[in-house]
């Protein structure tokens, strides 16, 4: 079929403009805010700002601003807490959905549905009702101490802890991924598990060299998002977690509201938009490779 | 028929409960009144305590007092959107558009005051000569302070036979008494800071401290070294080795559970829970001295695009009246900002021995906000 670029461009016209003007003007605004630019759009919030690092012309930059957060021993600290609660949750949270998939796809038993459709349930929960839930029962009074102390053993309190922040961000990411992961694998055709099977190849050889290759773009985009989501996460940390370390998410609020410093909020916002647009490419790059599998591309 | 009349019946239940979600907490989402062109507006964040008291005790008796004058609440609860709102009016006023609130209450008046959106309530407001200067000096530029309360040390009386009544003597309890303190980090609630506030204010001097607590001095933080030294070293000695949760409510639940024994409460909300019974009877509370915990002043302030000036004025003026002032005292356990010879005489035995006149205030706002701040570098973790 003839390619017509100029009817193609058209009619994603609407949707382009849309994001451009209400995600990408203000993020523009926002960059610019962080550089210096406190005029225009930006007069309002500086108003009210403290410490603010300003410049006098448009083509001027001040880096002030970023050398400040820079020199917070508590962002670089917390930063670090973010990347690893991130790297930590995704895995876990692909591996799970993977071991449902696998599961369901293999034995395809009542048991198998039952577990993917529990699998789900999270996503029907409010995330602040089961950031309360999951503090509940890991505090010191909790679920989790109480039974222990029953059968006379002493269990740690994690609420308030790190460990909580992640398990609660696997327990409220792991309806996503298990929808796709699970998609994915069920996709697969039986007749390719059978041939393999019945050329001798064992169940970790199936998995490796049959399911993994055909539903790796699913998997690449369930980890793409329960990073993106991690790595902003405001609620769960707030709720669940220590007073420090934090997540940059819990940072951009105190800097914003209780510490009246928009400016370095910005800042910090703009090193979680890079780290996640590095996690964005990613998914492009699936998207891509699944369009080009399908001869669109 | 029977199925199918359940099956309507959840189908309009979860319609409505969506309708009820969408109406969420922004400003605006409770207003209230018609909307008459000469309604005082104001815009209230805080906690519901606050909203009763407005909604149920001086509106109705303000409208009483004022035939023709209505006034509509655009409550925001715990602020949630307060810094917008105050975006809003920075815009409002720039434009010169109306802003679409006439006062502002509460910590939306610490901010609003030092960035120039307020009127200087001083020639406008006759209420204010009542009020002594200095707390409405610590109360900050166009604030109109008209209820206060102090922080105070709560208990638990089963636990605790002989609380500490000094500072001194409650830092040796917190160390003789590991996991069984705690306050609630000073980002989210009063009472916590009011605690860091107290235990820094050990090592500044009374000069310093008296020019803190009316301006912004950056300079002067560097007398708080020696406090930040002294709130890092109790961390091993705080519930679970340093956890400081979130919001005055969150330190409550764990002295409510028997988790901790000894937190900061503010008064009013020590008052309101004992009545309401979410503080069991069994929990006590004190000023401890030298220095006691501070309290403060929570102000109201006009803003400055209004077109409803002259009521706006009546209200805060009617707000500063002798009988308002008692039913703040009454309804939540406000302290009276005016002299408490104006005042009853079961009120003035209630608050006697309470001071409200001598408050001992809380820093200068932006000193506020770097306390927040130091605090979260300094404290946790260290």
């Amino acid at each position: 079929m003839r390619r017509r670029p100029i009817a193609g461009l058209l009619m994603a016209a609407p949707p382009v403009l849309v994001v451009a003007v209400f995600v990408g003007f203000p993020i523009g605004t926002a960059i610019a805010y962080s550089l210096g630019h406190v005029g225009g759009l930006n007069t309002t919030i500086a108003r009210i700002a403290r410490d603010q690092h300003t410049v006098d012309a448009w083509w001027q930059q001040t880096l002030g601003a970023y050398a400040d957060v820079l020199a917070d021993g508590r962002v670089l600290r917390d930063l670090l807490t973010t990347v690893a609660v991130t790297l930590v949750t995704t895995v876990v949270v692909v591996g799970l959905a993977w071991a449902i998939a696998l599961y369901l796809r293999l034995s395809g038993s009542r048991a198998a549905q039952v577990l993917a459709a529990i699998a789900v349930i999270p996503m029907f929960i409010p995330v602040v009702i089961a950031s309360w839930a999951i503090l509940t029962f890991y505090a010191g009074d909790g679920f989790v101490r109480s039974l222990a102390a029953i059968l006379g053993g002493d269990a740690p309190t994690l609420g308030y802890t790190v460990v909580c922040i992640t398990i609660a961000m696997i327990w409220t990411q792991l309806p996503f991924a298990t929808l796709m992961v699970t998609s994915g694998v069920q996709a697969v055709p039986t007749a390719l598990i059978e041939a393999a099977a019945d050329a001798g190849a064992s169940f970790p050889r199936i998995v490796r060299s049959v399911l993994l290759p055909l539903a790796v773009v699913p998997t690449v985009i369930a980890a793409t998002f329960t990073a993106i989501a991690t790595l902003g996460a405001f609620t769960v940390p707030y709720f669940t977690g220590p007073n420090a370390p934090t997540m940059l998410g819990v940072d951009m609020a105190a800097y914003f509201q209780s510490y009246n410093l928009p400016q370095q909020a910005v800042v910090i916002a703009v090193v979680v938009f890079v780290i996640a647009a590095g996690i964005g490419a990613l998914y492009v790059w699936a998207n891509l490779r699944a369009a080009r599998a399908a001869g669109r591309a | 028929m029977t199925r199918r009349r359940i099956l309507s019946t959840a189908a309009v239940l979860a319609v409505a409960g969506l309708l009820t979600a969408c109406a969420g907490n922004g400003p605006g989402a409770t207003a209230q009144g018609a909307g008459n062109g000469q309604n005082v507006r104001v815009y209230l964040a805080d906690d519901t305590n606050i909203q009763e008291l407005w909604q149920n005790t001086l509106i109705p008796a303000f409208t009483a007092a004022n035939p023709g004058i209505g006034v509509d609440v655009q409550f925001d609860l715990h602020g949630a959107n307060k810094t917008q709102t105050i975006a809003k009016l920075a815009a409002a006023e720039q434009q010169g558009k109306d802003p679409g609130i006439d006062l502002v209450e509460g910590g939306a008046t610490e901010d609003a005051g030092p960035a120039g959106l307020l009127l200087d309530p001083a020639g406008l407001v006759s209420g204010l000569a009542g009020i002594d200067p200095k707390i409405v000096a610590a109360a900050g530029p166009g604030s109109v302070p008209y209820r206060a309360s102090s922080v105070l040390l709560a208990y638990d009386s089963t636990k605790v036979q002989d609380p500490p009544r000094t500072l001194d003597d409650l830092l040796a309890w917190i160390k003789a008494h590991p996991g069984q303190f705690t306050y609630n980090s000073p980002k989210t609630g009063g009472s916590g800071q009011a605690f860091v506030t107290t235990v820094l204010d050990k090592f500044v001097p009374p000069d310093v401290r008296e020019q803190m607590t009316t301006g912004y001095h950056k300079e002067l933080e560097d007398n708080w070294q020696e406090g930040w030294r002294t709130l890092a070293a109790l961390n091993q000695y705080v519930f679970q080795h340093g956890v400081y949760p979130n919001g005055n409510n969150g330190t409550l639940d764990l002295l409510a559970s028997g988790q901790v024994s000894i937190i900061p409460v503010w008064s009013d909300q020590f008052l309101s829970g004992q009545q309401h019974g979410t503080i069991p009877p069994t929990v006590k509370a004190l000023q401890i001295s030298d220095p006691p915990l501070t309290g403060g002043a929570t102000a109201v302030g006009i803003v400055k695009g209004t077109d409803r000036q002259d009521n706006t004025v009546k209200l805060v003026d009617f707000l500063l009246e002798p009988a308002q002032q008692q039913a703040i005292a009454q309804k939540i356990g406000g302290y009276p900002v005016i002299s408490l010879d104006k005042l009853s005489a079961d009120v003035q035995t209630a608050f006697g021995d309470a001071h409200p006149d001598q408050l001992r205030p809380t820093y200068f706002t932006d000193h506020k906000n770097d306390l927040n701040n130091l605090w979260d570098q300094l404290v946790p973790g260290h």
